[in-house]
């Protein structure tokens, strides 16, 4: 097996042609699976520590989030809690101190797991990401990127997010069967703007409801221009529920999740930033 | 591949495969035994080492992703003539038992007091919450990591 | 040790080595030029071994032995009954039953050799239900140790006459309980040397409960005399009743002595799991009368416990859980029976409390049940039934001293009364 450390995307993009080449991250999913012989690499090119992707900074109306940010320094940026609430809330939950300090939230989309705790979060605010391959940028839609299979050509790194700030509230909250280190059996995050009291652009995104995180354009639409009281709380968490019992059909946790996602979807609520 | 590693302070050369575990590595290569494996995926903190001052689980990291990092094992937080608060409360109050998860625990909450002197109970719960204790003494735990940061602050 | 330290906080003497990362669990000793163990376990509940093949294994460059049952001269051991195989020779009983064991240059290639095995299984119908297990027309799973039936243990226990107690019965309740299999997950994985020491010994570092036992498991194993065998119980990381069976001991032991060369093993926490005994789980058939004065007049009690693959120390465990049955009321008419039956079931033994905490789901449960019944607070209820001395357990046995827990309740009383608000 051979190893990279790059010096910049740009050559680690050109290493990204060796034949059996794995980009690593944060290493606390590759590492286990390498480990586990889930996945067998024959190259490792170690981006984890390229300061072009380590970056969280606001370009004008939009925060770039680099692909090598770890959850902790996400948990512990003022900006994003200000402005990216929902994303916040995601990184203050996942695993546990020592992992967020290691992992990283390009990691966590490349990974592909459908409870990856940023996604949710990152789709409910219109998030794009930003590729690199050898063939050039790409800039897509998360929504849209994550209807890929798979997910990424070898070859292409994940380079960084770009939020829109929008003024939106957001908000974001996990199942999980205990408080660190948790995977999420179920997440819910929400985003929406209102103008004096009536909802307007609500994006609502599920993870661990299926093989990945997706938006609900269905309740989106139903639940949008709608004034934000007690009735569409109400509505949203039964809206909810029926969404995942469609979704889950006679998938054996369909029972549970299409209940349970009622609470978290209250939860979700609850934590949208006045 | 050849490597170098700062772990206490001191610099090591190291020829090491570019899939070895940095657990594998401080144990094995170079003795650091106090480091601990329980679980070999990030669930139980026992492997837990500080990276630039930082709690990471050095199972789930590659010993090639530490070069350029300054580490430190449990061997380095004191010794027997100079013990760390931490090592010193947590003896004093009963919270080391069987004593497999305690390195880790040491280390996570060093990280803690490392950035914050007055830690909340709360504070002190989630810092420790990658830090599992089979003996159930999370309460002595707690108490010794409360003390440690007063000693440290006085 | 003075009486004075009752209430102290004393330091343990092994508190600072373990604070510095200088303690020695079993994982942190190495020996010069060691070799690595690694066990082959089965990923079926219950079958019939047609064949083991090793050959491929074998040919592995570093492997530096292959071992089966046939090359283990006692294959038995177990703490009640040697009912166990170091090594499956034919029957597969449950899942993470060790087949075959591999000792290679590095944990790499044991491993990879280990996966070379290759095992014809016939596959086997199994065991999960205690009460089918029970039955008799239930296929014997240890014809040769346990004869014909599944039932491994029954402890029957009478006081009184249970049928005037119902008659004097103004409230019965009767419930079934079920707890549920549990592991100790102690946090450090079983890991085990062994070596050859100068004087021709086999020396086997390990953390154990129970070294004396192991020692002479190791030696009936292995064919050796008890003066050639030396068990070292290096620091435990946390055992919690897991480590009172032999885990990689023997196995480690067998290839040190026949390779001549130090064997290192480590279980990854996944074998830990597989490997090691877990709490019974229990099946607790209930039947529980009082007067209307709230006085326990009867109780029939009926308690399965799934012993799993192998006997460990389930006669014992289910001794204790029918012992405690009662909970601590006294009863004058009682009818227990307790069972312990092997299943295809991982296999069960000491766990904290040893059989003592199962029972208290049902006897508690029933002391509630029959308050709210009658009308009485629960404390009520218990400070009516509860042992004092002089009281008469159903084993007979006469309380003459150091019974609390009156006392204990009336502590509690102030803090009951605000419903479990503290403040």
């Amino acid at each position: 097996m051979d190893y990279f450390r790059p010096r910049s995307v740009e050559e680690a993009v050109t290493l990204g042609q060796s034949p059996g080449a794995a980009f690593l991250g944060g290493g606390t999913d590759l590492v286990l699976q390498m480990r586990q012989g889930k996945v067998s690499p024959q190259c490792l090119i170690d981006v984890h520590n390229l300061a072009e992707l380590k970056e969280i900074r606001r370009n004008g109306d939009v925060l770039e989030l680099g692909s090598m940010v770890t959850f902790s320094e996400l948990s512990d940026s003022n900006l994003l809690q200000d402005s990216a609430r929902a994303l916040w809330l995601a990184c203050q939950t996942m695993g546990s101190p020592a992992i967020r300090n290691q992992a990283t939230i390009g990691g966590n989309l490349g990974n592909g797991s459908p409870a990856a705790d940023a996604i949710p979060a990152l789709l409910a605010l219109d998030a794009e990401v930003c590729l690199r391959s050898q063939v050039g940028e790409e800039v897509v839609s998360l929504a849209v990127f994550l209807e890929r299979y798979p997910l990424l050509a070898p070859g292409t790194l994940i380079w960084k997010f770009l939020v829109p700030l929008r003024g939106w509230q957001s908000g974001f909250a996990k199942l999980g069967r205990r408080r660190a280190l948790a995977i999420a059996r179920l997440s819910v995050a929400v985003a929406l703007k209102t103008e004096g009291e009536t909802v307007m652009d609500l994006r609502v995104a599920f993870g661990a409801v299926g093989k990945r995180a997706f938006l609900s354009p269905a309740l989106a639409a139903r639940f949008s221009g709608r004034e934000l009281d007690v009735h569409w709380r109400t509505e949203m968490i039964s809206g909810s529920q029926e969404l995942v019992r469609e979704t889950l059909k006679t998938r054996a946790s369909a029972p549970y999740k299409a209940v349970a996602v009622g609470g978290v979807m209250h939860q979700a609520l609850m934590l949208l930033q006045e | 591949m050849n490597i170098e590693l700062r772990v206490n302070e001191q610099d090591f050369r190291l020829v090491v495969e570019p899939d070895e575990r940095l657990l594998d590595v401080l144990r094995e290569r170079l003795g650091l035994i106090g480091t601990k494996e329980g679980c070999g995926e990030g669930e139980c903190g026992a492997c837990t080492i500080l990276m630039d001052g930082k709690a990471v689980n050095s199972c789930l990291v590659l010993a090639a992703q530490a070069v350029g990092h300054e580490l430190m094992t449990i061997e380095g937080v004191g010794d027997r003539l100079h013990p760390h608060p931490l090592q010193k409360s947590f003896v004093e109050l009963g919270a080391v038992q069987c004593g497999f998860c305690t390195p880790g625990m040491i280390l996570s909450a060093k990280a803690l007091l490392d950035r914050n002197l007055q830690p909340s109970e709360e504070e002190i719960k989630e810092a420790m919450s990658g830090n599992l204790c089979r003996c159930t003494g999370y309460d002595k735990i707690v108490k010794a990591v409360q003390r440690a940061a007063e000693e440290v602050a006085r | 040790m003075s009486e004075a330290v009752v209430g102290t906080r004393i330091e343990r003497e092994d508190g600072w080595g373990k604070v510095m990362g200088e303690t020695h669990f079993p994982a942190d000793v190495n020996r010069p030029g060691e070799l690595y163990g690694a066990v082959l376990r089965s990923p079926h509940a219950h079958a019939h071994i047609r064949s083991v093949n090793v050959r491929a294994a074998a040919a592995l460059p570093g492997v530096a032995g292959v071992f089966t049952a046939e090359n283990v001269p006692h294959n038995a051991h177990g703490v009640l009954f040697r009912d166990q195989q170091v090594l499956v020779s034919e029957r597969v009983r449950m899942v993470g039953d060790p087949i075959a064991a591999v000792v290679a240059e590095t944990e790499k290639v044991a491993r990879d050799a280990i996966a070379r095995i290759e095992v014809d299984y016939q596959i086997l119908p199994g065991l999960f239900d205690p009460e089918e297990a029970m039955k008799p027309d239930a296929p014997a799973l240890h014809p040769d140790s346990h004869g014909s039936s599944n039932i491994l243990y029954h402890l029957p226990i009478r006081r009184g006459d249970v049928q005037a107690g119902w008659a004097k019965a103004d409230v019965v309740v009767e419930q079934e309980y079920r707890t549920q299999m549990l592991d100790h997950a102690f946090l450090q994985p079983e890991a085990v040397v062994a070596y050859v020491d100068e004087r021709g010994h086999l020396v086997v570092k390990v953390a154990t409960q129970y070294a004396h036992y192991d020692r002479g498991e190791i030696a009936h194993a292995l064919g050796l005399k008890y003066s050639q065998v030396r068990v070292k119980t290096m620091a435990v990381g946390g055992a919690f009743g897991g480590r009172e069976d032999i885990s990689l001991q023997i196995i480690a032991g067998l290839m040190a002595w026949k390779t001549g060369k130090p064997v290192k093993m480590e279980n990854t926490r996944t074998e830990s799991f597989l490997s090691h005994s877990k709490r019974h789980p229990m099946r607790l058939y209930y039947k529980t009368g009082a007067t209307r004065e709230g006085k326990l007049v009867a109780l029939e009690a009926k308690i399965i416990g799934d012993a799993g693959a192998y006997s460990s120390w389930s006669p014992n465990v289910l001794r204790k859980a029918a012992v405690h049955a009662t909970g601590p009321y006294e009863i004058p008419n009682v009818q227990i029976d307790s069972y312990a039956v092997l299943t295809n079931n991982p296999y069960t033994g000491a766990m904290r409390a040893f059989g003592a905490a199962q029972p208290v789901l049902a006897y508690e449960s029933q002391m509630d049940l029959l308050a709210e019944a009658l009308g009485l607070s629960p404390l009520e209820m218990r400070l009516r039934n509860i042992f004092q001395v002089g009281s008469v357990t159903a084993t007979g046995q006469m309380l003459t001293s150091s019974v609390g827990m009156t006392k204990c309740l009336q502590a509690l009383t102030p803090y009951l009364a605000t419903k479990g608000d503290a403040s």
